[in-house]
């Protein structure tokens, strides 16, 4: 792997950041207006109940934009490729698919870091709530662990991208939201019913969302399932990123890297 | 020493080449086993028809495509076991991929500079506008631009690195005649000064004319033909004439007959034949028109072009 290489990727998806409007809402817009929803909503039910819904709420709202961002970003800057016809040029120049994917993970991580700085001060300032206050080392624990089953994911779709091409774009936005009722994000894994508990307890964001809430709570954190959650996590990870190799493979035997359709 | 001679001389040497595709489970060999050597400082043209396997060629050179079998060797290395040798010293421009649609030229030229590891890349990329007329178009997005500034920005991509060796596929389609013509002389020179070896594809036979020195005919993925474009030529044993006189047409049909040349139509005071270029036929047909006193208008003799062989090896298909 080449630095200058990557610098000149990491500058191409600056480009692509700053010229392009939409890009930039994903950044801003929507997840701040994740942020007003889900407050409001808290704000109400906080009058109802005694529990701390609105931390709980929108540390999970916080947090999940790392899952979000991380997946969606590589798939998406993955598919930009394909959009514009570009992928013929870009891998008939020396970069190497490695590299192609360590600039998007370091501009999907720098994203959601700006994305989570923007909802960390407007939670301050609009429901004086600071993430920070549960508990930084797990937050930074989360942040970690969340990330890189982002990342999992989108490996998982960009794979799919190299194989069959932009028909299965919509994976790009929709994989993140299939795994969200299952991820247990916004509510206890207790609270779902036998069978969709049986999914929740396998993916690896389930115990970090469990993990905010006991410490929002007061309870005893599982520690076992954090560990299961960071071990799963960076194993679906590299596990992901051979797939997406032998993706890339079949798109150079087959030709879809030069129809780029 | 006779084959690293030969090594060094040959900036892409290509064996057996072949590769198939599969579709609907049905294999569809595009390239049959093909094999040819490039000099270096050479410029080599791909000619053939749509589907006579000269992209997917280009493709595999480049390493877009992975091959079925056979050897390719740019600058004397395999390119698999040497990409980043090879890519870094070559590169490539078609109009039928674009650059980044969503970044200016100015931004996409500045992406590849650095990945292609280019000093000074400013500097160049300025050079390379100016060269190509696009300075003032510079910060424009491509997706802002015409068919024709598109595919010229991606000519400016392609010499970012001064490469040595260069791939055009069909590089020069959708540029006007003038800067078609200033393109082929941007080539052309830029080959000249840097001793460059450039692989061509085109549709435009005067263009493959004007710039290669060779030229290799493909049909269904094999190639059918190499040659210099002039010994090419004369695969083609006919020209073709056309006069007009200002009267006695019907004599001059009659006269034509009696030679045994193929009167192709007749039109007015016009008649177009064919006439064999064996033995000097030509001149002695023409010679006796103008002996037995027909009083000639206009007088037009076409000799073969590439464009006659390109429609006889399509036709053979």
């Amino acid at each position: 792997m080449k630095i200058h290489r990557i610098n000149a990727l990491l500058l191409k998806y600056y480009y692509i950041t700053i010229n392009r409007v939409d890009r930039l809402f994903d950044i801003i817009y929507w997840p701040v207006l994740d942020l007003f929803i889900w407050g409001f909503t808290a704000l109400f039910i906080q009058k109802l109940s005694d529990v701390n819904v609105l931390s709980m709420l929108l540390g999970a709202v916080i947090l999940w934009v790392f899952v979000w961002r991380a997946s969606q970003d590589i798939a998406v800057f993955v598919l930009e490729d394909f959009w514009s016809r570009n992928l013929y040029h870009l891998f008939a120049s020396p970069v190497k698919l490695s590299e192609h994917l360590v600039s998007i993970i370091i501009i999907g991580f720098l994203r959601a870091l700006a994305t989570f700085v923007l909802m960390w001060i407007v939670g301050m300032v609009f429901y004086a709530f600071n993430i920070l206050d549960i508990s930084p080392l797990l937050i930074a624990f989360s942040v970690l662990v969340l990330t890189i089953f982002g990342w999992a994911i989108g490996l998982f779709v960009a794979a799919f991208i190299f194989r069959f091409g932009q028909r299965i774009q919509v994976m790009a936005w929709s994989v993140t939201f299939l795994l969200s009722p299952f991820a247990c994000v916004f509510y206890p894994l207790s609270a779902l019913p036998e069978w969709a508990a049986r999914i929740a307890s396998v993916i690896p964001a389930t115990y970090v969302f469990e993990a905010l809430r006991a410490a929002i709570n007061g309870i005893p954190i599982n520690q076992a399932g954090l560990l299961y959650s960071s071990v799963s996590s960076i194993i679906l990870f590299v596990a992901m990123a051979f797939f997406l190799q032998r993706s890339f493979r079949k798109s150079r035997k087959t030709g879809l890297l030069v129809k780029g359709d | 020493m006779c084959f690293l001679l030969n090594m060094l001389m040959h900036d892409i040497e290509v064996q057996n080449l072949v590769k198939t595709f599969r579709e609907k489970g049905k294999a569809i060999t595009a390239v049959d086993g093909i094999s040819f050597s490039v000099r270096k400082g050479e410029i080599f043209g791909l000619l053939g028809p749509n589907g006579a396997g000269k992209s997917t060629t280009i493709n595999m050179l480049t390493g877009l495509l992975e091959k079925d079998s056979g050897t390719v060797k740019i600058l004397g290395f395999e390119p698999e076991k040497n990409w980043e040798f090879v890519k870094s010293n070559s590169n490539v421009a078609t109009a039928y991929s674009w650059l980044s649609d969503v970044l200016s030229i100015r931004q996409n030229l500045r992406v590849y500079a650095r990945l292609y590891g280019v000093k000074n890349h400013e500097q160049k990329i300025n050079e390379l506008l100016e060269l190509f007329e696009l300075k003032d178009k510079g910060d424009r997005r491509i997706i802002r631009l015409s068919s024709g500034e598109n595919t010229r920005a991606v000519l400016c991509k392609g010499l970012i690195n001064n490469p040595r060796v260069l791939f055009l596929d069909e590089c020069t389609v959708g540029l006007d005649p003038d800067i078609a013509d200033k393109t082929r002389g941007i080539i052309k020179d830029y080959q000249q000064k840097n001793d460059c070896t450039i692989l061509f594809t085109s549709h435009y036979m005067h263009e493959v004319e004007e710039l290669c020195d060779r030229i290799a005919f493909m049909s269904n993925g094999r190639i059918i033909s190499i040659d210099t474009s002039s010994n090419l030529k004369k695969l083609i044993k006919k020209h073709t004439v056309e006069i007009a006189v200002k009267k006695n047409i019907k004599l001059l049909k009659e006269f034509l007959r009696t030679e045994g040349v193929d009167i192709i139509f007749e039109k007015d005071s016009s008649i177009v034949f064919e006439v064999t270029t064996e033995k000097d036929k030509m001149y002695k047909v023409i010679s006796k028109i103008f002996h037995k006193g027909f009083m000639l208008s206009n007088l037009h003799v076409k000799g073969p072009t590439l464009d006659d062989i390109f429609i006889k090896i399509a036709r053979q298909k």
